[in-house]
């Protein structure tokens, strides 16, 4: 255990960090501790926990991908116009839009890999070209998300087994411990174990954090560097694209809104920071930006708790950000060697 | 029972007494509460009518984008307004949270403020779809959401709004009834259009061009678009002066003071301008209306948040709203601008003036407004 903490510091503060701003929010909030606002906060939680794990990948390299926003904004804008129909139709739909985002990032891996570009010049390329994409389908927001899919996946797990009807409408006894459960965060935090901790094992797992902690030596010892790039990119896109199929989802609806696709990539970035990943690359992972993500929503919700001048909450905002990022990543920045933090 | 059962029995009761209660307005026949100010915007709007509740009442105002003079000017009036005398009483609680331009953001501030308990929720909404969600559960809670200025693709909730199209009409009709008065019947007239694939300017836009195709004048009309900002606009208007030399007149629809510097600047003689209501505008309309510039100001209030929360509270005591709400368009022309009434020499080009709605008891105004700091000491 505290060799555990030893080795993960900015993890462990950022956990910290959260339970304190999180706890207190609930003290304060006059139904706190209640499963409403528990389903609340997570749907506000999942679009940017999203984002902010597919920028993590790319971070791990050492890189920047400044498309993320803009995929998740092609992805729902995608999701709008599939998400309608029989049961497999909408099954079908939801992995075309993955699919949509998982190509996007193959293609800005590719473009890196073998255009010898960098990833941040790349993908600010990239990013324009999907907003475009997203505005031709998109032109005015609309679409039309199953209403019943929508209401399920925004709930707590007895609303989803209301919804459809399985395990006795909600009642059966072997799903009573899980009722409470926001779906939005067994989403999250199932696509995040299912899809990332296994990756994070193969050799192209490990050769993205050898990329970031000394790509020479990486090279040296033979690792697949191109393979590991681009794979890097295209588990970016389909991150992004998992965010835009629950916004979609979540809004009923798609819409090409190019300030908001701006506002998710800069605030992905914060999360990945905030999680205790280094920009530098090498250190950290996505579950820890899920937490940055967190961190960063819960100082918004005490906005709607306290009373503070509606003007003065953006400088607020910014401030205790600074500060969190600051007390989280402080030891990352010092380091001159990543493998350090790893002692 | 175990804590984890006693939450989960708790949840279920809870969805169980939501679900028996199912409420939310019911649709009734008209006439409303107030019509000289809830006025509805058709013929065939329906009415909603909440169950009446208790006050005081625990009042949000859930702002989107927050950065320019309007969005600012329109929290400082939402906060005069709380503590105006007229409603002071009415309000337990009242507290504005602007999200950022952010859907997810902005829906779960409304979610949150359902979950505290508040009574009612006024809107300014980044997207005009994707709100079933918190509407579903503000109905299902008795919550009253009013967005207003960016409203809703829905009938489904109250809202509040200047007719778009009435404003463009009139700033045509203006014009043209000007240019009939000095004897004009043809000629190139300059269009400001503001921020592409927008509801509101296209609306505008349609409304403009049809008063003056309605016209039996001879009319070229050049369209540039100036994305109603003063800097945009000003550089636009140029261009299409060095371009076609001189107009008879200038329509715009925002970005009112770059219309004017633009004409200043280049030495163009003063003609009849429509605009929005910027400070700077009906300041060069007062100081220039002898020499020419006939001017029509009309604007898009920030106030309109204050008529919202008028309307919420009117909903909240039990009275039958219009389900959409036309708010007067406060217009003034050349020929009523008055220093100190409405416009305000000492105050900044910025501003909007218009923030006033006589028939609603609205009564906050620039220099008001300007003083309020938003200390919430």
């Amino acid at each position: 255990m505290t060799r555990w903490i030893a080795q993960n510091r900015g993890f462990a503060a950022a956990l910290v960090l959260f339970a304190a701003l999180y706890f207190s929010y609930h003290l304060m909030h006059p139904r706190g501790f209640s499963t409403a606002v528990l389903v609340q906060n997570a749907n506000e939680l999942v679009a940017i926990g999203f984002v902010a794990m597919a920028q993590t990948v790319p971070v791990l390299l050492g890189g920047l991908d400044l498309s993320v926003g803009a995929v998740m904004t092609l992805a729902a804008c995608v999701a709008s116009w599939l998400l309608d129909g029989t049961p497999a139709q909408i099954a079908l739909g939801m992995i075309a839009t993955l699919a949509v985002g998982a190509g996007f990032g193959l293609m800005n891996g590719l473009i890196v890999v073998y255009g010898r570009l960098q990833p941040i010049i790349a993908t600010l390329a990239t990013g324009a070209i999907a907003i475009g994409l997203a505005l031709l389908i998109r032109p005015n927001p609309g679409g039309n998300v199953d209403g019943d899919l929508n209401w399920a996946l925004t709930n707590s797990v007895y609303d989803f087994a209301e919804t459809y009807g399985f395990a006795r409408g909600g009642d059966a006894a072997w799903l009573q411990p899980f009722v409470n459960i926001p779906v939005p965060l067994i989403l999250l935090f199932g696509t995040a174990c299912l899809v990332w901790l296994p990756f994070k094992r193969t050799v192209t797992g490990r050769t993205i954090y050898a990329i970031g902690s000394a790509e020479g030596a990486a090279y040296a010892s033979g690792l697949p560097i191109d393979r590991a790039r681009i794979a890097a990119f295209t588990l970016a896109g389909f991150f992004a694209a998992c965010g835009g199929l629950y916004l979609a989802i979540q809004t009923s609806t798609g819409n090409a809104d190019v300030v908001q696709a701006g506002a998710y990539t800069l605030n992905s970035i914060a999360a990945v920071v905030l999680g205790g990943t280094a920009l530098l690359g090498g250190t950290g992972g996505v579950i820890a930006s899920i937490l940055g993500a967190m961190i960063l929503r819960a100082v918004s919700f005490y906005f709607r708790i306290l009373d503070i001048d509606p003007l003065l909450q953006p400088l607020i905002e910014g401030i205790v950000l600074l500060t969190a990022v600051s007390a989280v990543a402080f030891r990352t920045f010092g380091v001159k060697n990543q493998l350090e933090l790893f002692r | 029972m175990k804590p984890r059962t006693i939450l989960a029995t708790l949840s279920m009761a809870t969805i169980l007494s939501a679900g028996a209660a199912l409420a939310g307005p019911a649709v009734v026949s008209g006439p409303g509460a107030q019509p000289e100010c809830f006025a509805p915007w058709t013929e065939d709007t329906k009415y909603l009518q909440w169950p009446a509740k208790e006050g005081p009442y625990q009042i949000a105002v859930v702002n989107g984008f927050v950065g320019n003079t309007w969005r600012i000017q329109m929290v400082k009036t939402a906060k005069a307004y709380a503590e105006d005398p007229s409603v002071k009483d009415k309000i337990s609680e009242f507290k504005v949270v602007s999200t950022g331009t952010d859907a997810p953001a902005q829906l779960g501030a409304i979610e949150d403020f359902i979950n505290q308990g508040y009574d009612a929720i006024i809107t300014i909404a980044v997207a005009p779809t994707g709100f079933d969600r918190v509407i579903r559960l503000a109905d299902k809670n008795d919550v009253v959401l009013v967005p207003f200025d960016n409203v809703l693709d829905t009938d489904a909730v109250m809202q509040v709004n200047e007719d778009q199209l009435a404003m463009g009409k009139k700033w045509g009709e203006f014009i043209l009834g000007e240019l009939d008065a000095m004897g004009v019947d043809g000629g190139k007239l300059l269009e400001v259009r503001g921020l592409a694939g927008n509801s509101v300017d296209r609306d505008r836009s349609q409304a403009i061009n049809d008063a003056i195709a309605a016209d039996d004048g001879n009319w070229e009309v050049i369209s540039v678009v100036g994305n109603w900002d003063d800097g945009t606009t000003q550089k636009v208007v140029a261009d299409a002066i060095a371009v076609h030399g001189q107009f008879d007149a200038v329509i715009g629809q925002g970005g009112s003071n770059g219309i004017v510097q633009a004409l200043k600047d280049a030495g163009h003689p003063w003609v009849p301008v429509a605009g929005e209501s910027e400070n700077g505008f009906r300041k060069a309309i007062a100081e220039y209306s002898d020499e020419g510039l006939k001017g029509i100001s009309i604007g898009q209030s920030p106030g309109l948040v204050a008529v919202a929360m008028k309307a919420a509270i009117s909903a909240l005591e039990g009275n039958p709203m219009p389900q959409l709400i036309s708010v007067p368009l406060p217009v003034a022309t050349y020929k009523d601008l008055a220093d100190g009434q409405n416009f305000w020499s000492e105050l900044p080009d910025n501003f909007f003036t218009v923030n006033e709605f006589p028939p609603c008891g609205v009564n906050i105004s620039g220099p008001a407004i300007m003083a309020e700091t938003g200390d919430d000491s």
